[in-house]
């Protein structure tokens, strides 16, 4: 396991400044995205990631393949980044969206990805979530959806949520979870990708949940803690928006 | 409890999550619970914390990973009764 990861990891890191700067620039430029108040956004981030240095997982609602990408760019720059590497998550796509030819393989092995297949094989699930376990106990930084895919209803769906995030969670003591609300101001429900020229909106909450329940049911009060306070963020900002 | 009534109450208690309710008419030890009878893999957990009540057992989360089949969820409960 250590050596399966150091490898990913610093290969990642040696090429970040070329990746990050590619798909920064591809959604500034190309795409022409905005993060609303990005500044603000990224002193909350840190402002959170030095209260503690307990493991972090971070969690969000899932709305375009590309969320992983606009959550790290709202969060920090390519330069904070690959000055702690450490706190650039590591990302769990479903495979059958990127394994399709080796350039794509390349791209998820270098972007600190494990691919998963959901739907597979339990044990293969299984061993994906061990795997981000690992890694959260390891000091690194992880990120899950907690509905799993990407949202068919355009709302964080609670009945959808997958309990691999309490898994993880609970598995990892003093866990905190930074709980991350982004959506594009023209985006109505899901889609590949947000629409050009869009906006983003970013909130950050970070909960430490717990849960005296034992084996599959704390997974699950684990899990629902996450999406509650998902489905809290996206609350208000609907409410904000009336 | 022999394995065959296990195994009648395993499917008793899939069966509103079944989508493919042709499977159930053929539902053998070999079923695969996710692709034969169409299980939401999302709502696997629902399913394990009926298993769980129905048996007055506990399941962790680790035991799940190995229930693919019908048979391995039987040999699963068997084994904690």
């Amino acid at each position: 396991m250590v050596r399966r990861h150091t490898l990913q990891r610093v290969v990642s890191m040696i090429t970040s400044p070329f990746w990050l700067g590619f798909t920064i620039i591809a959604m500034r430029v190309y795409y022409r995205y905005r993060i609303a108040d990005l500044t603000a956004v990224r002193q909350q981030y840190r402002r959170i990631r030095a209260q503690s240095d307990a493991p972090m997982l971070v969690c969000a609602n899932h709305l375009t393949l590309v969320d992983s990408f606009i959550i790290a760019w709202a969060l920090g720059s390519g330069l904070y980044w690959f000055r702690h590497p450490r706190e650039l998550a590591w990302n769990t796509p479903e495979s059958t969206n990127f394994e399709t030819s080796w350039p794509l393989r390349l791209l998820i092995f270098v972007t600190k990805c494990i691919p998963i297949t959901r739907g597979g094989p339990r044990e293969d699930i299984g061993e994906v979530l061990e795997r981000v376990k690992y890694l959260l106990s390891s000091g690194e930084t992880a990120l899950l959806f907690p509905e799993a895919g990407r949202s068919r209803s355009g709302r964080v769906e609670e009945d959808a949520a997958a309990w691999g995030v309490g898994r993880v969670v609970g598995a990892v003591p003093g866990c905190r979870v930074l709980c991350v609300y982004m959506r594009g101001r023209e985006q109505e429900t899901w889609s590949d990708f947000p629409a050009k020229g869009d906006t983003m909106d970013v909130s950050l909450v970070c909960i430490e949940p717990k849960s005296d329940a034992k084996g599959v049911r704390r997974s699950v009060d684990l899990a629902r803690q996450v999406t509650g306070q998902l489905l809290r963020m996206e609350e208000e900002y609907f409410d904000d928006r009336k | 409890m022999d394995q065959s009534e296990v195994m009648e109450r395993v499917v008793k208690i899939l069966t509103p999550w079944v989508k493919d309710e042709a499977a159930l008419g053929q539902v053998s030890m070999e079923t695969n619970i996710l692709e034969d009878l169409k299980v939401n893999s999302a709502r696997l957990v629902d399913v394990v914390i009926a298993f769980e009540d129905d048996f007055d057992i506990e399941i962790a989360d680790e035991d799940v990973d190995q229930v693919n089949t019908v048979g391995d969820a039987v040999n699963l409960i068997s084994g904690k009764l």
